[in-house]
């Protein structure tokens, strides 16, 4: 009967001191959260961003949320995070309007690569056009000879491949040789390598990958084309509609597009795979703004 | 990256079993009382906790981001995105498992031991203590298949915990992005950690029950 | 004594189990006989008070305990104990199960295990004491639950068949014990006519949830052998 009691009070107390620790904490730290998307965090660019951050900083936490564009963009909506880095500018846009998000500064940029099969059976090679490379890929596969891997999951790549494929005038949906993996950047690449298939990836995670060795039926066959062009840009959460965290927010974009900030982003990558991940948007800000609007309408 | 582990995993032990402990202070009454209504309604009570156990875990999940947006109806108590969301969550999330295995088990005891108690002479809170040192053993074995229930999640613990490094990355939801970013190496070692430390738990628990027997 | 008042009783809604029972019990060991199935368990489970009768009323020294509050309740309980025909025992030790009905009375340690003890003595099950409650005969099971019971001192006995596992040799003590208790109110389920003769000072018999008689042992016996 003693043990029982002893067993409750106990928890009691341990369930106020966690509470207590809880309120401290959040009173204490000041504390930024930050949707964005899990293939721009698996590069962790943004941790690294973070660490330089908390130097200047360092009783501010940034919490990042990784999840896919459109759910991103959704906690932004609900209020759940105080910022939001994502590179879908169509979704941008929409949300842009809702006035969900404000303050939005392009921070990086990098092209997305089709990758293929090293004997390319589609002949894409030699193009410089993505939009003619899926035109012959959707050749190819209706007469058998090649397979496409999409990403099927409302990412920004996947919203990407099909702005492209709007583009062609053709729709792929539902044809055979059309795999919709509903799946991650990194098991769609490893998917596409088992089926010697075409995909559409970003720069970081094919690079990655191919380090690895993990993708040798892959190759690199188109990039650099302004229509595959990937546009990061960071946000802050409309504070009008939900109490989010305006000024530490602010704080944290301000620090992403200063000097510092784009030297850490145009840096990225270089140690590990002997070319950056990321072009810094320093400097280009304009020209990348009409690119960006261009790519609202994909 | 070893201390990141060594955290995670402390974290993923900790939230889970108090999701556990925070479980069984409901779900103890709820067997309880399933077991002395009449058997019609029982199983239809039962019919519809097996449903809810066969739920996914995301969509838990995502029904519970719901309720702690900021933008939902409990969103002012800031709980989404902390481990506290995650044990409150797992908490719900295990609870028509353990209902289901309890209330068996509470059949079984009040029949013989309400019956046994009272003709001994207890009074009510006597006959339920008793109740509840015979079942202790059974309700122990039912904790322990809700616990790795809990810590072996993923849907629950990724929707409203964020797994945001550092505060709320659990084993599995860690486990997750290591898959997502192509680590399936890293991802197998945390996946053979986790069995582990729910293989660790379940041989210490049966050490001290053997002690107990 | 406990009487019991038109009493009906119901498990599942209108299949009564026992119907328009009309009984007291008095000092002295009364015997309830009947074919399986006429009630006799739930006739002795409702008149130890364990289970509430649908209709009627359960009246112990002039008091209709139904209406009592639980705190009175538990005065008259306390002083009842009812024996089920499967010895269940608890997890732990024989002593330990033995000592349960004092435990639950407040009884310190030193005290519940002096009165345990004595018991066991009496019913020659000391080497019993120590070991686990699982690992007992169903035999040994029983004497346990009749010592839990006995050790008490209750002054309402209510056994169900307390003898259908024992070895012959232990009957007899437990006879004896029983007939000891003629100043306590004993009521006995039972098919051993050997028990009830020896030490029934009433016998009921029950058929289909009624009393059909009540009478003298030997009277009743004499008239059951004949049919």
């Amino acid at each position: 009967m003693k043990m029982k009691v002893v067993v409750i009070a106990l928890l009691i107390v341990i369930v106020i001191v966690v509470t207590i620790t809880q309120l401290y904490e959040f009173l204490n730290n000041k504390t930024i959260r930050v949707s964005t998307t899990t293939s721009l965090y698996a590069t962790g660019l943004l941790e690294r961003l973070a660490e330089e951050f908390r130097k200047q900083h360092p009783n501010i936490v940034i919490q990042f949320i990784a999840v896919g564009s459109g759910a991103a963009l959704e906690l932004a909506s609900k209020g759940d995070v105080d910022m939001v880095f994502v590179h879908a500018p169509s979704l941008e846009q929409k949300f842009i309007n809702e006035e969900v998000l404000v303050e939005g500064h392009i921070i990086a940029y990098n092209y997305f690569v089709i990758v293929g099969p090293k004997d390319d059976p589609a002949k894409i090679r030699d193009l410089s056009n993505p939009i003619e490379a899926f035109k012959r890929i959707y050749q190819a596969g209706e007469e058998g000879r090649a397979f496409f891997i999409s990403r099927g999951d409302n990412s920004g790549t996947h919203i990407r491949e099909l702005a492209i494929w709007r583009k062609t005038g053709l729709n792929p949906k539902g044809l055979e040789w059309y795999i919709e993996s509903g799946t991650g950047m990194s098991k769609t690449l490893l998917i596409a390598n088992e089926k010697e298939a075409y995909t559409l990836s970003d720069i970081g995670t094919f690079l990655k990958l191919k380090n690895e060795d993990r993708l040798g039926e892959l190759e690199l066959l188109i990039s650099g084309s302004k229509e595959l062009m990937n546009i990061y840009s960071a946000y802050i959460v409309n504070p009008r509609k939900y109490n989010t965290n305006y000024d530490l927010a602010k704080l944290f974009l301000e620090f992403v597009i200063s000097d510092k900030g784009q030297e850490v982003i145009g840096k990225y990558g270089k140690e590990e795979f002997g070319q950056s991940l990321f072009y810094p948007a320093k400097g280009k800000e304009d020209e990348l703004k009409v690119y960006w609007k261009k790519l609202t309408e994909y | 990256m070893y201390n990141e582990v060594y955290e995670i995993t402390l974290r993923s032990l900790y939230i889970s079993s108090f999701a556990t402990a925070l479980a069984l202070t409901w779900s103890i009454p709820i067997s309880i009382k399933i077991a002395t209504m009449k058997s019609d309604i029982r199983d239809a009570i039962i019919s519809m906790f097996n449903a809810l156990f066969a739920l996914p875990t995301v969509l838990v999940g995502l029904l519970l981001y719901m309720l702690l947006s900021r933008s939902g109806p409990l969103g002012s108590l800031g709980l989404l995105y902390t481990p506290q969301a995650i044990i409150i969550g797992q908490a719900v999330l295990i609870t028509p498992l353990l209902v289901s295995l309890m209330y068996e088990i509470f059949i079984k005891a009040l029949s013989d031991y309400w019956e046994l108690a009272m003709s001994l002479g207890a009074t009510k809170g006597q006959a339920y203590m008793l109740i509840v040192r015979e079942v202790l053993n059974d309700l122990l074995s039912s904790s322990l298949i809700g616990f790795g229930r809990a810590i072996g999640e993923l849907g629950v613990a990724l929707t409203i915990g964020g797994n945001i490094k550092g505060y709320t990355r659990v084993l599995t939801t860690a486990i997750a992005l290591e898959v997502e970013k192509g680590e399936f190496e890293v991802a197998m070692i945390l996946g053979g950690l986790l069995f582990v430390v729910i293989l660790s738990i379940v041989l210490s628990v049966r050490v001290i029950r053997g002690r107990f027997k | 004594m406990i009487e019991l008042r038109n009493v009906w009783f119901s498990y599942v809604d209108n299949r009564y189990v026992l119907k328009d029972i009309n009984i007291s019990f008095e000092r002295g060991v009364t015997v309830i006989m009947g074919p399986n199935g006429s009630g006799k368990t739930t006739l002795l489970k409702v008149a130890s008070c364990i289970y509430r009768p649908t209709k009627g009323e359960v009246i112990i020294d002039n008091t209709p305990y139904w209406r009592l509050s639980e705190q009175r309740r538990l005065e008259y309980r306390r002083k009842i104990v009812y024996l089920h025909e499967k010895p269940i025992l608890l997890k732990g030790r024989v002593e330990e199960n033995i000592a349960y009905g004092l435990t639950i009375r407040g009884y310190d340690k030193r005290e519940a295990s002096k009165k345990v003890h004595e018991i066991a003595r009496y019913l020659n099950i000391v080497n019993l004491l120590n070991k686990r409650a699982s690992d007992l005969s169903i035999g040994e099971k029983q004497l346990v639950a009749l010592a839990r019971a006995l050790v008490i001192d209750p002054e309402y006995l209510f056994l169900d068949e307390p003898l259908s596992h024992l070895h012959m040799s232990k009957r007899e003590r437990i006879i004896e014990l029983i007939r000891s208790m003629k100043n306590k109110i004993v009521v006995i389920v039972t098919h051993d006519i050997f028990l009830t003769l020896t030490i029934a000072n009433k016998v009921v018999v029950l058929d289909e949830g009624r009393i059909i008689q009540i009478g003298n042992p030997q009277h009743i016996l004499k008239k059951k052998i004949i049919k």
